[in-house]
């Protein structure tokens, strides 16, 4: 065999270079859109947060000024906390309404109670329609003369319960949390059925030999088998809870009526970053440190939510 | 402590009937082994013992005491699952003392039961670990410990080895004919493997199409089975069904010629020799039935001729495995001996 010291060696170098550029080509056309579109708005209102604005206009730079004053300083401050407070109610009672109810539907539909299969239809239903629909579907439900909410209440006999469910302080957010547990229910019920298809079924036989009990069935061998289905359905359902903003916009507008009782961070944010006729402010620094916060709130607490739960996870 | 009655047990889905009046009657301290092919409605009457499906029709009790609405848990029945079923986020110790922690046993008792299991399983040192760090002998331990540690007064067993390979198979057979000695409790046992059932049962109940077609020792059922279906069914190599016709004490069987087997059972001209390997010696010449060699098995222990008749059938005889190599091929006779054959109507199938 001999050797052809002048011919350029050709082999792993060369189809390297070759499979390098074929990586390049892939990658870059959607780096670039990711850069243009997701990290460049991000980073742009992280910066934003830093500056003083007038109106659409940036002035000088002004450290964690805008963080403070949305935090700490009146009128900011209270709204505020006050929108950050009910974020969180809505995301517990989510949580126990949303999720419960959720899982109570999937257990039903998994152990095929009468008209299951009609059932895993209708209950997925309000997920595929429009925030706007709903909204405005259930803004005419809740409509204190015509609206088919006290109708009905009436027609049983429970006058007493009558009231005008998004006018008044106390029931507003209220009614806005059972809106969006209708509308989402079928989310956690689709995907803790999944969850709950994925036990074998001799693992419940085997545990039907041991107990009969039906509780202790659910909460020492069902529930922790489907703990990859609760670690979605929490962490999304946080998510959207702190990010609440469709909902409570159509059907209490974006002051959060009546009187702030329906007021969300998402709402809040809005207000101060485009301004709003009854708000009177218009400050896009304010309003970029508002979603700054938000994002970090989100993204830390989910990111060790996300950690703490897949620990617990287990491969069937 | 258990006898179990099953009376006119029967099964429906939907307008299908799984089990079509079962009647079986099983001892204290018997192990009985369902056996049959897929879909005889072996494992559906074990799920109905357990309590797993409800029943469409009849009566079972354990002990007299009725059971037929009796929930599973409180049957006083533990059963050992194909796929083991441990659960996989407990440990080897929480799977055990699950069932028991709410029978609501004192700890102490619970302590001992799990420790008494484990050393007659060997789990000792696996105890802290989860199902997924076991071996498939092991998890099928640990489901025979969990079984155990609730010192129920049946055991029910679904085709526990046919997820695990041969050689542990043959172990785990052992051990569990061992734990049955030991324990003396009334086991139901059901698989479709015949040399498991042979090895393991003091009856069989050999099942065909939701009926019971014979109970029986093995031996039994071996050497009298009451019809053609479980005559082929036990038996390895299958035992070979052939058309003779009679006349006198000559069974003709069409192109292999007649064979004289005086004491034959009263029958019509028409009847079905039921010829096992052991009943079958092979003859360059001679007397017998003419044959056409096929191929030849040779197993070690034991070596087998296979041969076709002159009406197409194919027979098996067995042969003396150092001699096997004598027979290569050609014509040869099959000869049976008239002791060792079954006779059977050709009608209804059943033994003369």
């Amino acid at each position: 065999m001999t050797a052809t010291p002048d011919t350029p060696a050709k082999g792993p170098r060369g189809w390297i270079t070759g499979r390098g550029a074929w990586i390049t080509f892939l990658l870059v056309p959607p780096l670039v859109v990711m850069t243009l579109f997701v990290i460049y708005p991000i980073v742009s209102a992280l910066a934003y947060a830093f500056y003083d604005w007038n109106g659409l206009r940036r002035e000088g730079f002004v450290g964690f000024e805008n963080f403070r004053i949305i935090l700490f300083e009146e009128p900011f401050a209270s709204t505020t906390w006050q929108a950050f407070k009910h974020n969180i109610i809505v995301f517990a009672s989510l949580m126990i309404v949303q999720n419960g109810v959720g899982f109570i539907l999937a257990y039903c539909l998994w152990r095929d109670l009468w008209g299951a299969r009609f059932h895993r239809v209708a209950v997925f239903l309000p997920v595929v329609l429009s925030t706007v629909i709903i909204g405005y579907l259930w803004k005419l439900f809740f409509h204190p003369i015509f609206g088919v909410v006290n109708q009905s209440l009436k027609a049983v006999g429970l006058d007493s319960l009558v009231q005008p469910w998004l006018g008044q302080s106390e029931t507003a957010l209220a009614a806005l949390i059972f809106v969006n547990a209708w509308a989402w229910v079928g989310f956690p019920t689709l995907v803790f059925l999944a969850g709950l298809q994925r036990i074998p079924s001799e693992l419940i036989d085997a545990a039907r030999m041991e107990t009969d009990s039906e509780w202790h069935l659910i909460r020492k061998i069902v529930w922790p088998l489907i703990a990859p289905s609760t670690t979605v359905v929490f962490i999304l359902l946080f998510i959207g809870s702190f990010n609440w903003f469709e909902l409570p916009y159509i059907m209490a507008g974006l002051d959060g009526s009546p009187f702030g009782s329906t007021d969300v961070l998402g709402l809040f944010f809005y207000r101060t970053a485009f301004g709003n006729q009854s708000a009177g402010v218009q400050d896009f620094g304010l309003g970029s440190a508002l979603a700054v916060i938000m994002f970090l709130f989100i993204a830390i607490v989910a990111t060790f939510w996300t950690l703490h739960l897949r620990k617990k996870e287990l491969d069937l | 402590m258990a006898k179990l009655s099953l009376k006119g047990i029967r099964k429906q889905f939907g307008n299908t009937e799984v089990l079509r009046g079962i009647d079986l009657e099983i001892g204290d301290r018997e192990l009985v082994v369902f056996v049959g092919p897929s879909g005889c409605g072996k494992s559906t009457l074990l799920r109905l013992i357990a309590g797993l499906d409800p029943t469409s029709g009849g009566t079972f009790t354990i002990d007299g005491r009725e059971m037929t609405h009796v929930p599973p848990s409180k049957r006083g029945i533990a059963m050992v699952f194909q796929s083991y079923a441990l659960y996989p986020h407990m440990s080897v110790r929480e799977n055990m003392t699950f069932g028991v922690k709410l029978m609501g046993l004192p700890a102490d008792e619970i302590e001992a039961r799990i420790n008494e299991a484990a050393a007659m399983l060997r789990l000792e040192p696996l105890l802290d670990r989860k199902p997924r760090e076991l071996s498939g002998g092991q998890r099928q331990r640990v489901a025979i410990g969990r079984a155990l540690v609730r010192k129920p007064d049946v055991f029910l067993l679904d085709e526990p080895l046919s997820n695990l390979d041969a050689a542990l198979r043959s172990d785990v057979r052992l051990e569990i004919a061992k734990l049955h000695e030991e324990i003396g409790g009334t086991m139901i046992y059901v698989t479709h493997d015949q040399v498991e059932a042979m090895t393991l049962a003091t009856r069989i109940v050999v099942m065909n199409g939701g009926a019971v077609e014979q109970v029986g020792t093995p031996r039994e059922l071996f050497e009298t089975p009451r019809n053609t279906f479980v005559a082929t069914f036990i038996g390895s190599p299958r035992m070979t069904l052939v058309k003779a016709t009679r006349s006198g004490d000559s069974f003709e069987i069409a192109g292999s010629g007649a064979v004289t087997l005086p004491g034959a059972p009263d029958s019509g001209a028409e009847v079905t020799l039921g010829l096992r390997p052991d009943a079958l010696t092979v003859t360059p010449d001679g007397e017998g039935y003419a044959a056409d060699f096929v191929y030849s098995e040779y197993l070690g222990n034991d070596a087998y001729v296979y041969a076709r008749l002159g009406d197409g059938t194919l027979v098996s005889a067995r042969v003396d495995p150092a001699s096997d190599k004598q027979v290569t091929g050609g014509k040869i006779r099959v000869a049976p001996r008239a002791d060792a054959l079954h006779f059977f109507d050709p009608d209804s199938g059943l033994r003369l």
